[in-house]
């Protein structure tokens, strides 16, 4: 062996998963922003999430673009000429695009302070702002020679990670506000909650796979990649977070605080094996 | 090939009026010089660590009894391809009378969706450098020859095959080479289970190079100072 070797490269890097981190966290400030002006206990967090919620959009964009070899020519995925419909990327370019106008339309009525526009714009905001993990979700579920990306509940997955990161800044947001605590500590919950069950449920038909599926499963939960998926991942980022939500302690704001770290850095954690793992058995053959 | 197997509207072969290229590649007949390899090489000047067409191998058996099993691989110009549906700007497109997969370089964004997409690995990014030509950093692929084939010679690795291992020509002519090898022969396709309607023919493949097995991700430590040589050279 090794007197000729092929090697190929994973498609997509580290970059990407980060992008899906920070566009998960400005979808799920988005949601809380809309939140906002249905429940009272969140009025504190509708300017801070609203704008959070646009940087990181900034940052995500920025990110995307830096990812691509070819980064000048990101305004060919706009260019009516060349989108290709039946690309999910395609998709959620738009997506990104019509979410960035609305974002930037909702924060100037939040300037201005008229309530019936702003709480519509909100409401426009946060649907397109569902659009972003549903895409990235979808943008994976499509490739059908990969396992656990090709699973028709990964943009259901993305979309609990977004409430469920989104929910956690909100609460290292909120500081001592007891009533936007309570609410969040039930986001939290509810959200980590569907996530660990996702995952119980994506890992479990992965096993029983075909050879490939097989493989990945023992990629995903053997070594380095184990120890980020299942030991961060799974344990540190969803298990304990759930139990410490349910226990006393995470009724108070320490253990909320606590919560919501260990929730970002789980789902960080989630996003990265998810993305990079199933790519792994694809490169060796 | 029957017209039965076609499924969805994308798909060309049997489709009268319309010519459908294929590659039949006779593994018995490959004997693992990779002058396949070294031909694409030099009609294209594909830069060091990527190639269109590669050959890798298994040694199959137990000592005394091992023999190396030679998998010929390039781009399938699958029927029904992914990495087409995959591009959000229509980089990546099908030739309809041929069934050609090409890729626009210069309007690939490089966003490594359709690589996502292939199952075949036989899409890759270009180096940004490059010397004696400007196309670099985008996604390239083995094209069939597409300036080769429409000029009426056949692809470079055809060409060079010294022992008539791979066969090139149209599926849809009942009177071609290819039609009469995968008529009268037993072959396969990899990874049929996609659904992409691969129109690469493997005749005597065996299964042990076809199919993911268990050192698919047990690396054999003799590899790694390539491997780290390959990874330096694309900054990963």
């Amino acid at each position: 062996m090794g007197d000729y070797t092929w090697f190929h490269d994973v498609s997509w890097h580290a970059t990407y998963a980060v992008y899906f981190f920070v566009i998960g966290i400005c979808a799920g400030l988005s949601f809380l922003s809309y939140g906002s002006w249905l429940a009272p206990a969140l009025r504190p967090l509708r300017e801070k999430a609203a704008y959070g919620s646009f940087a990181l959009l900034a940052l995500g964009g920025l990110l995307l673009i830096a990812d691509l070899s070819q980064p000048l020519r990101f305004l060919n995925v706009v260019n009516p000429a060349y989108l290709n419909f039946t690309s999910p990327l395609a998709w959620g370019a738009l997506n990104i695009v019509f979410f960035g106008i609305a974002s930037v339309l909702y924060l100037l009525e939040l300037k201005k302070g008229d309530e019936g526009r702003g709480k519509l714009l909100a409401t426009v905001v946060a649907l397109l702002a569902l659009g972003l993990p549903v895409y990235t979700g979808y943008d994976l579920a499509v490739h059908q020679s990969r396992p656990v990306w090709n699973t028709p509940i990964m943009p259901v997955l993305f979309v609990a990670l977004a409430v469920a990161s989104g929910s956690a800044v909100g609460s290292l947001l909120a500081g001592a506000n007891d009533a936007a605590q309570k609410l969040l500590r039930e986001y939290m919950l509810w959200s980590v909650g569907a996530v660990g069950v996702i995952l119980i449920s994506i890992l479990g038909t992965t096993n029983y796979g075909g050879s490939a599926q097989e493989l990945t499963y023992i990629v995903m939960t053997t070594g380095t990649m184990g120890l980020i998926f299942v030991g961060i991942g799974i344990i540190a980022g969803t298990a304990a977070p759930v139990a410490l939500l349910l226990a006393p302690m995470g009724r108070q704001q320490n253990g909320l605080m606590l919560s919501a770290l260990l929730i970002l850095v789980g789902s960080a954690a989630l996003r990265y094996a998810l993305l990079m793992a199933p790519q792994q058995l694809q490169t060796l053959y | 090939m029957s017209e039965e197997l076609r499924v969805s509207a994308i798909e060309t072969r049997g489709k009268p009026g319309l010519k459908r290229y294929a590659m039949v590649v006779d593994v018995r007949r490959c004997i693992g010089c990779m002058a396949c390899q070294v031909a694409c090489k030099a009609e294209y000047d594909t830069p060091l660590g990527v190639n269109r067409t590669w050959v890798p191998y298994k040694v199959i058996g137990k000592y005394p009894t091992v023999r190396k099993a030679f998998l010929p691989r390039l781009c399938n110009h699958c029927d029904d391809a992914p990495c087409v549906r995959n591009c959000p700007v229509e980089a990546t497109y099908k030739v309809e009378d041929g069934g050609f997969i090409l890729q626009r370089y210069e309007r690939c964004i490089g966003c490594r969706s359709c690589m996502a997409a292939c199952p075949y690995n036989a899409r890759f990014m270009l180096p940004s450098h490059r010397t004696y030509t400007p196309i670099t950093n985008v996604v390239d692929k083995c094209t069939f020859c597409f300036h080769r084939v429409t000029q009426n010679l056949v692809p470079a690795c055809v060409q060079t095959c010294i022992g008539r291992s791979r066969v090139f020509g149209d599926l849809n002519d009942p009177n071609s080479e290819v039609s009469y090898l995968v008529a009268r022969n037993a072959t396969q396709v990899l990874r049929p289970e996609e659904g992409t309607k691969p129109h690469v023919f493997y005749i005597g493949a065996d299964r042990n190079a076809t199919e993911f097995g268990r050192d698919a991700y047990r690396k054999p430590e003799v590899m790694e100072p390539e491997r780290s040589a390959f990874k330096r050279h694309f900054n990963l």
